[in-house]
């Protein structure tokens, strides 16, 4: 205050920090220590991402932290396989959202500047990385490939919602289904026949033990929440049993015995590859974590709507499918997600227990290159591994919230 | 109805109809347990097509036991339920049966809040009586008109009054075009001023003939709208009668002393 009375103004950025870090003497002490510590932590960060850190190692091994061992020759349908998997997204994209339309529910498919502006900062973490991925590249195919899928993105998001908003009568839209369904498959077949699984490795294996374990252990795991609020005794032993099992078990443990002890069960000849094994571990092991997290969210939905379930007269089948299981499986999403995250990064654990040649078991052997021996460059290839997990989790988890948002979590 | 003088239960009372004479449900020596409590105990009821029978008593006199019995949504443990000519057994079938004739509307609404209002209403006709999409949607709109929301289609039921929740109920249970609707306490619930939308509704109701089972505390309704009205007390059904009879002239002690307390 002055001495006239009259209201002295600061300027608003003063107030601010006056406020929110310095309010009290503690509060000031708070911020110049967690300031000082921040500032250097980001300064050591910079300077070893831009000055004493050497990347070189990255550059010159960006194929082997990719895709590992995987023979050149056979590339190619690597770089296929990815633009048809762009292409599919797309269409798979453009078909929901012409349902969506034909329903109803959403008005039109008009890309407004705000709905761009939306899809860009979805998409600008995840694109950054591809970007710094192109930039590390150094033949032209990796362009070449993105430019593709890109394309084949934008082509299938545009003809989805064509085939999404006509019926084509139940015969085409199963046809629909079924070669939409069919092109992940096929594509996998079209590269597991020329590479066998065990050659595959780095970052796209991380990718596909997930996504095929994400892909099984959901509906497992609600056969297993079902099956543990079974009435039938039997079923509800069986499904209590395999879930208290595997989670009582460390992933680890499990790996390494389905990496050593299925030697003992089956003759090496019919023994499947060390990736299935992975995947089946992964998947058994997430399906228990999964049940209980649906449990939990079957127990969310009020009784309430199982008896009016009833009272309409659906049958015990669709009194689950239309009415407790869409509400509890969207009561429990963060946690859902949050499960599958946790799968993702614990596919590294199958470098270790099994020796695959997974990204972060490609990251800590680099180091060990003739070229690079004995230069401790150790830091640098896992914060790249860590990096690539970063992003993907990340994105993983917004995009659950998103989903979240959108299907209205909590207002009710 | 017969004299009260000499009868000896008010069960003679139960079972003697008005309406139209047809049985639509009949309740027989109807026993409910819940552990060690007896929730019913010899519960004898008639209703004909078309009657309309409120149901009041204190609380945790049966009353609504006794209406979830008869769409199974509780299991009774002994007597007969007979439900339009089909008795209520273990048989999924006969339950099934059971209750796509028969509508119920609960206290607490209980609509799908992930479905839109138009979708809670059609789910039903077309996947239990496989009604095509769009005419499914046409009996919606139309059962939407008739409890005077049809504007409120589209919307969630979150976005809904009370009021408006309740009716949207009304017509998901009309949806099934059935021949009995069950009335769980409907306007328990309700903020005072959206209880009158709910009961001009069910009086409309009422009054295009359906047969119906209203368990509530409304008085005013029992007495506009009733055939009958019966009188439960500790799981048993006390006296049976018109409202008239009922409300001006109640025979037994326990309903003396319930009206006494509650006009």
């Amino acid at each position: 205050m002055s001495a006239t009375g009259a209201p002295t103004r600061r300027p608003a950025a003063l107030v601010w920090l006056r406020r929110n870090l310095f309010r009290s003497p503690l509060d000031s002490l708070l911020t110049i220590v967690f300031g000082a510590v921040s500032i250097w932590l980001i300064y050591k960060t910079l300077s070893f991402i831009f000055i004493t850190g050497r990347w070189e190692i990255i550059r010159v091994n960006l194929r082997l932290l990719m895709i590992g061992r995987f023979p050149e020759a056979h590339v190619l349908r690597l770089a296929i396989t990815v633009v048809g998997l762009a292409g599919w997204g797309g269409l798979l994209a453009g078909f929901i959202r012409g349902r969506q339309i034909r329903s109803g529910r959403v008005a039109d498919d008009r890309f407004t500047l705000s709905r761009v502006l939306d899809i860009a900062v979805r998409l600008s973490i995840p694109a950054l990385l591809v970007l710094l991925l192109l930039t590390l590249a150094q033949t032209p195919g990796p362009w070449i490939m993105t430019g593709a899928a890109v394309v084949a993105a934008i082509i299938g998001r545009a003809v989805g919602p064509f085939l999404g908003r006509h019926t084509f009568g139940p015969a085409g839209a199963a046809v629909i289904a079924s070669v939409l369904a069919a092109v992940p498959v096929a594509l996998y077949f079209y590269v597991v026949t020329a590479v066998g699984f065990d050659d595959w490795g780095g970052f796209m294996l991380n990718l596909f033990l997930a996504l095929c374990s994400i892909v099984l252990c959901f509906p497992l795991g609600v056969l297993l929440a079902l099956g543990r609020r079974s009435a039938l005794p039997l079923v509800k032993l069986v499904s209590t049993a395999y879930i208290e099992l595997i989670r009582g078990a460390p992933l680890f443990v499990l790996l390494l015995l389905a990496n050593v002890a299925l030697g003992f069960f089956v003759p090496d000849t019919l023994a499947p590859s060390t990736s299935t094994r992975a995947i089946v571990v992964f998947t058994l092991f997430t399906a228990a974590y999964m049940a209980e997290i649906i449990r939990g969210g079957l127990q969310s939905v009020p009784r309430g709507q199982l008896e009016a379930a009833k009272a309409v007269g659906l049958s015990p089948v669709r009194q689950m499918g239309y009415i407790v299981l869409p509400q509890a499986l969207r009561n429990v999403i963060p946690a859902q997600i949050g499960q599958l995250i946790s799968l993702f990064k614990d596919t590294t654990l199958a470098g270790i227990a099994m020796g695959l040649f997974e990204l972060l078991n490609v990251a800590g052997a680099l180091p060990a290159q003739a070229d690079f021996r004995g230069q401790g460059l150790i830091g640098e290839t896992i914060t790249f591994a860590a990096l690539m997990f970063w992003v993907v989790s990340y994105t993983m988890s917004r995009e659950s919230q998103r989903l979240e948002k959108r299907l209205g979590v909590g207002d009710r | 109805m017969t004299d009260h003088e000499d009868t000896p239960a008010v069960y003679a009372d139960a079972t003697a109809m008005t309406g139209s004479g047809e049985a639509m449900i009949e309740l027989e020596h109807v026993d409910k347990f819940f552990g060690s409590f007896r929730a019913l105990g010899d519960v004898n009821l008639k209703v004909s097509s078309q009657e309309v029978v409120v149901v009041i008593g204190p609380s945790g006199s049966g009353k609504s036991t006794m209406i979830r019995c008869i769409n199974r949504l509780e299991e009774h443990d002994a007597g007969r339920i007979v439900v339009d000519g089909t008795e209520l057994s273990n048989d999924i079938r006969n339950i099934t049966e059971v209750r796509r004739e028969t509508g119920m509307v609960f206290q607490s609404f209980n609509l799908f809040p992930h479905l839109s209002v138009l979708d809670n209403i059609t789910l039903a006709p077309r996947k239990v009586r496989k009604m095509p999409k769009a005419k499914a949607e046409e009996l919606g709109m139309e059962l939407l008109t008739l409890v005077k929301i049809p504007e409120q289609a589209g919307k969630y039921p979150g976005q809904l009054s009370g009021g408006q929740q309740q009716r949207v109920a009304i017509a998901r249970s009309l949806a099934m075009k059935p021949k009995v609707m069950l009335f769980d306490e409907p306007t328990s619930a309700l903020d005072p001023e959206m209880i009158g939308e709910v009961l001009d509704t069910m009086k409309e109701l009422a009054a295009s003939g359906m047969t119906m089972i209203v368990v509530t505390h409304e008085m005013g309704f029992a007495r506009e709208v009733a055939d009958r009205v019966v009188f439960m007390a500790d799981g048993q059904i006390v006296e049976v009668g018109t409202p008239e009879h009922f409300f001006d002239d109640p025979q037994e002690e326990r309903t003396k002393l319930f009206l006494s307390q509650i006009l």
